[in-house]
């Protein structure tokens, strides 16, 4: 059923598809990067994902540098559109319609953190967290709001700017942000990138967190093999095509996967690269 | 230091197009009115057609100087300030305060050269069609030749170099300054701002002494409604702070995600704003004033009993077309400061898209943005404006105020309200364009 075409097809599928907690669903997903004209080379970030993310799963995806990893999280958090194929938050279809449409899927299903925060910087940290509430037009529950910044430990920081603050602070200010609107997936894109290793495992802890105690879905882009092994399973992407997967990851398991991802990759050819790695039976991350 | 601000400047033309529009409007404005004061002076120009010459070039020339100065100076600062990123990477790799100091300002100086440089025939084209102007009403002798010399040159390199050096060694003295010292000296602009109202109002007060002189009692006001304007502008951060803080409930209950945006982004960036209230409050001040004061002017001839006669009507014309020509100058400023503003800006709307803003939020909030600013222009610019048309008004008539109506005021905020609106809402469409994740990361 993941090797189906067409949009119909896998909307029906999702309804009797047997998995009723899927959280997240890449069906070949496709993402060219170029016109792919005579002077400029295509560049083909993403080649036919397919993926399916159950919920209540803290997931990170590595690979090397430019293996497709943030194109990856960015066309299945709605940020960017695939040229083809199917990506499904919580069981609803993302159609590639205007900017605007995008943005208010994403307000009910998606909260995102960033490795550069993206705070902004004229708002302070109470104010930046209800922003996705005010700009949803819901309504903002004080207590709410304040639990969450509890949680990240910053309930005494809530009338600060972002420059008052560090940068684990800052993160945990963004966390607090995608996590306010109760989102059923939260995308991390190198969370911990630009963090020392304190903050780095605060960050990782509290997305763990969320996912043990709240039950919401985590998808991390990291290339740190110690940030990867927070999560439950760790798949690894090169050459925009998902080529492995490690369950309950150990930083040490990470490192040595990611240091032959190459050789494995070059042996077997980039064309000849099979869709899945051949030790996983279908979907990857079921 | 030099060479890299030369290289700077290749590498990035696109990014001094404003700062050279600017220096390259203003510089051919002051060298076509200053041309006047070299054909004055010319060999065998009679004395009636120097005089004529003189006053207008002393009057308009000296006002429009005076307007082109700060509106250079405006769109400088502003664009000095959108370096902030490359001024701290600069530091950061080990450059002195000196250093940059030394870059910018070389960069400014150059760009400003470059504009008034490119004036110089536009200037000279201008001049003569202003000299034919003069002549056809009759002011000043079919014989005299136009002439562009040392006056009309130097003026317009000095003044519009003066502006922009001046102005980028100002900013860039508080972008180099700002990690030194958490909080920026500003310290100069408020006695700037005092000086600009004390001498303008001074010069509001003199008109209304000057009952009976002929059309150059309208110099003093005039000047005095631009220095208002500029003090004014000075202190503008302050009152759209206020603005902020009356109307802050009500645009966050009822302009929902936009209003809150708007509200709180422009309480923390209502400083930066000044570059832009300067050329909208020129623009409204000079342009109100001007026109109600020869609106006066004609209720006067004609209250003496007198018809207008040809010269009255050509001094008429004249009197529209310098003011058309100046009033045209700060709206073009106008769009030109905005528009640097609001492009520099995409970072921030990608932030709120990111944060969940739909591009039709980012608009509205722009447009929210764009009203508030309108309003505090007009203000101010009304303001400065009045107080220049209620002393001629006074000297010139019985009443306080001219009896045109609300027509021409209308207008004039209505041309403010236009460009406003227009320049914010098209450039940021345009800036939206780009995809939220690639604006935030160019930065990054």
């Amino acid at each position: 059923m993941f090797g189906r075409n067409g949009r119909r097809g896998t909307a029906a599928g999702a309804v009797d598809g047997g998995a009723p907690h899927e959280a997240l669903r890449l069906v070949k997903v496709t993402k060219v990067y170029g016109t792919g004209g005579a002077e400029e080379a295509a560049v083909t970030a993403l080649d036919g994902v397919t993926l399916s993310l159950p919920a209540g799963s803290f997931t990170a995806v590595m690979g090397p540098s430019g293996s497709g990893k943030s194109t990856l999280l960015q066309c299945a958090a709605g940020l960017d559109r695939p040229d083809s194929g199917v990506v499904m938050v919580d069981g609803a279809e993302m159609t590639g319609g205007s900017e605007t449409e995008l943005t208010k899927f994403r307000r009910e299903r998606i909260g995102f953190v960033f490795q550069q925060y993206n705070l902004l910087p004229t708002l302070n940290v109470a104010q930046n967290t209800v922003l996705p509430l005010k700009l949803a037009g819901r309504r903002v529950d004080r207590a709410r709001v304040r639990e969450v910044l509890a949680r990240v430990g910053l309930a005494d920081r809530m009338r600060h700017r972002p420059d008052q603050l560090s940068g684990g602070q800052r993160q945990r200010v963004a966390i607090a942000r995608a996590l306010v609107a109760a989102p059923s997936v939260v995308f991390a894109d190198e969370p911990t990138g630009a963090l020392d290793t304190r903050s780095a495992r605060d960050v990782l802890g509290l997305l763990q967190e969320t996912v043990r105690v709240d039950g919401r879905t985590v998808v991390m882009v990291t290339h740190d093999p110690v940030a990867a092994s927070y999560a439950d399973s760790v798949l690894f992407l090169a050459d925009g095509r998902l080529v492995g997967q490690l369950n309950a990851p150990t930083a040490d398991a990470v490192a040595e996967r990611m240091t032959h991802l190459g050789d494995m990759y070059e042996a077997e050819g980039p064309h000849r690269a099979p869709h899945h790695d051949p030790r996983n039976s279908a979907p990857m991350g079921v | 230091m030099f060479s890299l601000a030369m290289r700077s400047i290749r590498q990035r033309p696109g990014r001094f197009a404003a700062t050279l529009l600017s220096a390259f409007l203003g510089a051919t404005i002051i060298m076509m009115f200053n041309s006047l004061l070299d054909t004055a002076g010319a060999d065998g120009v009679d004395d009636v057609s120097s005089e004529s010459l003189s006053t207008a070039a002393m009057v308009v020339g000296g006002y429009g100087s005076l307007l082109v100065f700060f509106a250079v100076a405006s769109t400088l600062t502003v664009a000095v300030r959108q370096r902030t990123t490359e001024i701290d990477l600069l530091r950061s790799t080990g450059a002195t305060p000196a250093q940059i100091t030394r870059m910018i300002v070389g960069e400014a100086a150059v760009v400003g050269l470059v504009g008034s440089l490119l004036a110089i025939v536009p200037g000279m084209l201008g001049g003569r069609i202003l000299l034919d102007m003069f002549q056809d009403s009759g002011q000043v002798a079919d014989d005299v030749d136009h002439a562009f010399g040392t006056i009309a040159l130097m003026s317009g390199i000095d003044i519009t170099l003066l502006a922009s050096v001046g102005a980028a060694f100002l900013a860039v003295r508080r972008a180099t300054r700002a990690r030194e010292q958490r909080a920026p000296r500003r310290r100069l602009r408020t006695w700037g701002g005092y000086a600009a109202l004390g001498l303008g109002a001074a010069l509001c007060v003199t008109g209304f002494a000057m009952g009976d002189a002929g059309p150059e009692a309208m110099a003093p006001p005039a000047y005095g409604a631009i220095l208002l304007s500029v003090g004014f502008a000075a202190f503008s951060p302050a009152l759209l702070g206020g603005l902020l803080r009356l109307t802050g409930g009500l645009l966050t209950a009822f302009g929902g995600g936009s209003g809150y945006l708007t509200v709180h982004g422009l309480r923390q960036r209502a400083a930066q704003l000044s570059g832009v209230l300067m050329p909208m409050v020129l623009f409204v001040g000079i342009s109100v004033a001007t026109l109600y004061m020869q609106s006066v002017e004609n209720d006067h001839i004609e209250a003496a009993g007198l018809t207008q006669s040809v010269d009255d009507k050509n001094l008429e014309t004249l009197n529209f077309v310098v003011v058309g020509i100046i009033a045209v100058f700060a709206c073009v400023m106008l769009i030109n400061t905005l528009y640097a503003a609001t492009s520099y800006r995409s970072r921030e709307f990608g932030q709120q898209r990111l944060a969940g803003a739909t591009p039709g939020q980012v608009l509205a909030g722009v447009g929210l943005e764009g009203l508030l600013l309108t309003l505090t222009g007009v203000f101010f610019g009304t303001l400065a404006a009045v107080a220049g048309v209620v002393p001629f008004t006074v000297a010139r008539t019985d009443d306080v105020l001219p009896s045109a109506g609300y027509g021409i005021w209308l207008a004039v905020v209505g041309v403010a309200a236009a460009a406003t609106m227009a320049t914010a809402l098209g450039t940021a469409r345009r800036v939206l364009r780009t995809p939220a994740v690639e604006t935030v990361a160019l930065a990054a």
